[in-house]
């Protein structure tokens, strides 16, 4: 009885697991974080660990998948704040979640920005949020002013780094220049503490290394064209006029080329995304 | 004295033959061991997860065993008519009342003590070693326990007046609502003269469960104030000899025969 009882259950899971999949209900169970945090009678610690769990996998699935539906994400982050205001990872991750243009993430960086705004209100004296204020700014909104506002309040923060002020400095000076960007994600890079933040930051530096290199072979093919009178067809072209010591590649190892338009541009096959240098 | 410490003593080696209660610490063990799998599912909130999963879990099993041992141990005396023996020696009812809730609450200790002891190794566990911060959550475990003993008052106060279900359900509505008064008061100045004053008192009478709480900041390595301690620990110990009082004035007035 025992395993015939057990067998037909497997033959109904099976068929069950067999059936068009419904709708995905709402990952956000509880919208209003304040009644969540009633309802969880002093154990809203737990239950915002739980959330920003939700929040992470539901991200993570719709990454994967490609179906790039973030609607709930930013409700997801908001009622984890509002769980457990000094999650901080929480604000951090849930920003670059948010602030990240599609298919990559949500591509909401106004609500990113209330994330971080509503992280720093609960933990002021918490210098890296600012940070991530004044990149969203930077990135995202290209508002270099407040960028350079939003580095500035944080180098005054204790504990913050000096190179904050640096930062500060350089943006409100070069705002939008690769080599600002550069500075940016490098100190992203040496600091990421998770590999998929390493990983972004590696790629936005390989861009911006990319768009520096084709800069640099557009005025050498500007150059060419004074100096021959025609317009270079082919890198080979600057090489054999010694401009050029090698066949230059891009960070992926893929060697640039010359376009119809006469332009620098990546090679076929090249995995840099130069959407990412801007 | 004597006669409450051999209550006491009677009472936490009659708490700890119960099967329920070890079924309850070995589940709590379990949820706290989980922690390491909700950490490792999320992103960034290793330690954090297993703080607020291992205490969360010391709390709701100590709450479960202060109340499914508190409301039957008043009750359990008179049913099986073993209290007549007692009180035919020279033991005051006084003494009985405190003798029971000292012998809980020292079950609830030593339970409490296994619970985090096996908290820890899980911690050691994840982080390969142990430092100074991360001691911060005992200060949590304090405040569990504080609660606890405000728990077990309630419990047996609802156990000499009324019957084990009932005291159970009762208990457990007196500690949704401990952690609710903040609603309360705020709920009270947004109404009119007479509801404010209703509800203000209220939250005056009724025990702050949730001004004891504090597994949350525990998760952060937040510390309380020596001072907030202190206050909030006489509070606890207050009312818990006013909840042992009118216990002891309702046994008192009891009709046992």
């Amino acid at each position: 009885m025992l395993v015939l009882a057990l067998a037909a259950s497997i033959a109904l899971r099976i068929r069950l697991d067999r059936e068009p999949a419904r709708a995905s209900p709402s990952p956000v169970y509880v919208a209003s974080g304040k009644t969540l945090r009633r309802l969880s009678l002093g154990y809203q610690g737990l239950v915002a660990d739980l959330y920003w769990t939700r929040a992470v996998q539901y991200f993570g699935r719709q990454k994967l998948s490609g179906a790039g539906d973030y609607r709930y994400l930013g409700r997801l982050l908001r009622v984890t704040a509002e769980l457990d205001p000094h999650l901080l990872i929480a604000y951090r991750f849930g920003a670059i979640f948010l602030a990240e243009k599609p298919p990559a993430g949500a591509g909401r960086p106004d609500e990113a920005l209330a994330l971080i705004r509503r992280g720093i209100a609960a933990n002021p004296s918490y210098w890296r949020l600012w940070q991530d204020l004044g990149f969203i700014y930077y990135w995202d909104l290209k508002d270099y002013a407040q960028a350079a506002k939003a580095f500035e309040a944080g180098s005054r923060q204790p504990g913050a780094d000096l190179w904050m002020k640096t930062l500060a400095a350089s943006v409100a000076a070069q705002g939008g220049e690769l080599a600002t960007s550069q500075l940016l994600w490098s100190q992203v890079y040496s600091q990421a503490g998770n590999e998929s933040i390493r990983r972004s930051a590696r790629e936005h530096l390989a861009a911006i290394r990319a768009a520096e290199d084709i800069a640099q072979l557009n005025r050498l093919l500007e150059e060419f064209h004074e100096r021959e009178g025609r317009t270079a067809r082919s890198i080979g072209d600057l090489r054999r006029a010694g401009m050029l010591p090698g066949r230059p590649a891009d960070p992926s190892g893929v060697a640039y080329e010359v376009g119809n338009d006469g332009q620098a541009a990546l090679g076929p096959g090249s995995r840099i995304d130069l959407r990412l240098a801007r | 004295m004597n006669r409450i410490a051999a209550i006491a003593v009677h009472t936490f080696k009659e708490s700890v033959r119960e099967k329920v209660l070890y079924n309850l610490v070995v589940f709590a063990l379990l949820m706290i061991g989980a922690g390491l799998v909700l950490g490792s599912v999320s992103v960034g909130i290793n330690e954090v997860a297993l703080v607020n999963l291992g205490l969360s879990a010391v709390s709701v099993f100590g709450l479960l065993i202060a109340v499914f041992i508190g409301i039957s141990l008043v009750w359990k005396e008179v049913d099986r008519r073993t209290l007549y023996n007692v009180l035919s020696k020279p033991v005051a009812r006084s003494e009985f009342i405190l003798g029971k809730s000292l012998g809980l609450v020292l079950t609830l200790v030593v339970n409490t003590a296994i619970m985090t002891a096996g908290f820890y190794l899980v911690l050691w566990y994840e982080k390969g070693r142990l430092s100074g911060a991360d001691w911060a959550p005992l200060q949590a475990v304090y405040f569990i326990l504080l609660q606890l003993t405000l728990v077990v008052g309630i419990a047996l106060l609802f156990s000499a007046i009324s019957s084990p279900a009932l005291s159970a359900v009762f208990t457990l509505s007196l500690y949704v609502i401990g952690n609710l008064l903040g609603d309360l008061r705020a709920l009270g100045e947004q109404s009119g003269t007479a509801l404010r004053g209703l509800l203000r008192g209220l939250s005056m009478i009724l025990p702050d469960f949730g001004a004891l709480s504090d597994i949350a900041p525990a998760a952060h390595g937040e510390l309380m104030p020596a001072s907030q301690i202190l206050t909030h620990s006489v509070y606890a110990v207050l009312y818990t000899i006013v909840l042992l009082s009118a216990t002891i004035l309702i046994f008192e007035r009891k009709d046992l025969r």
